[in-house]
């Protein structure tokens, strides 16, 4: 019996500490990374990790309140996230004039990407511009910027 | 003590597995390069990770009101897991300027019913660019 609680705590031991690796790992992901939406991610998924350390500690010191802490950590990091991405979202499309709807993101990926728009909506409508647009390869930074020329 | 130790063999491998998943998710999210990859790799974390963790946790603890939260935490996860990885995707596909090439999928109601609207939207795209 000796052995086999020792064999749990070793156990745990080991998971905790990969865990807490892995935690450093994303912190430094969020650090570096180049947009919003990865460093959301990476600390969506610290959340995540430092969960699973609540957990597994709540079994290691035979604590039970622990698992209480851990579902509210969820909730609350679910929260976080959910916030964050209406604030970025709605911050960005207050400067375009826009409402968050399939209209904003249509709209961001028809300035990029003009044959996806064609494929979409254009093929019956002007079967001649879509044809021109099928065709076109040029890079999307300069057709934006031949789009804003002709506004 | 047989029993025992079939027990905790289990545990272990629902661990390992578990600790696995997050370790992948963690390389994916250090490797790949689009936040829209990146979060698929994360969402491996979110699912598979903390359901393999728990079910360990779950197999030490027992029949008792403490692997019921435990229960209660995976089927929270599994739920708001998605939701969150809706809200970033939007997020990405909204605000990114160099997103390269995505499908954006309709559905067919609405656009039947918001047609022309959406025509108007269109021609406004491709001549304007934007609506300042």
């Amino acid at each position: 019996m000796e052995q086999i609680i020792s064999a749990y705590h070793i156990l745990f031991l080991v998971a905790v500490l990969v865990l807490a690796v892995l935690v450093i790992l994303s912190i430094l992901r969020s650090v570096r990374g180049p947009r919003t939406a990865d460093r959301i991610i990476a600390v969506n998924m610290v959340g995540t990790q430092i969960i699973t350390i609540i957990a597994i500690l709540s079994v290691y010191l035979n604590e039970n309140y622990l698992v209480d802490i851990c579902l509210i950590y969820a909730m609350i990091s679910f929260l976080g996230v959910v916030v964050l991405c209406k604030v970025y979202t709605g911050v960005y499309l207050q400067k375009k004039h826009m409402k968050a709807t399939m209209e904003a993101i249509e709209d961001n990926v028809a300035r990029q990407h003009p044959v996806v728009i064609a494929e979409e909506h254009d093929n019956s409508r002007n079967p001649v511009e879509a044809a021109e647009k099928h065709g076109d390869s040029r890079n999307p930074v300069e057709m934006k910027t031949e789009r804003e020329d002709a506004k | 003590m047989i029993f025992e130790w079939c027990r905790f063999a289990v545990a272990v491998v629902c661990f390992v597995i578990g600790i696995l998943f997050m370790v992948l998710a963690v390389f994916g999210v250090n490797r790949f390069d689009r936040a829209l990859n990146r979060m698929h790799a994360a969402a491996l974390g979110d699912t598979l990770g903390i359901l393999f963790v728990f079910l360990g946790l779950i197999l030490m603890r027992g029949w008792s009101m403490d692997s019921l939260k435990l229960f209660l935490v995976i089927l929270f996860f599994w739920m708001a897991s998605p939701v969150s990885g809706h809200m970033i995707s939007r997020l990405e596909a909204t605000t990114d300027e160099s997103l390269g090439e995505i499908q954006v999928i309709r559905k067919e109601t609405e656009k039947a019913a918001g047609s022309g609207q959406a025509e108007a939207m269109g021609t406004e795209n491709e001549n304007g660019g934007g609506r300042e």
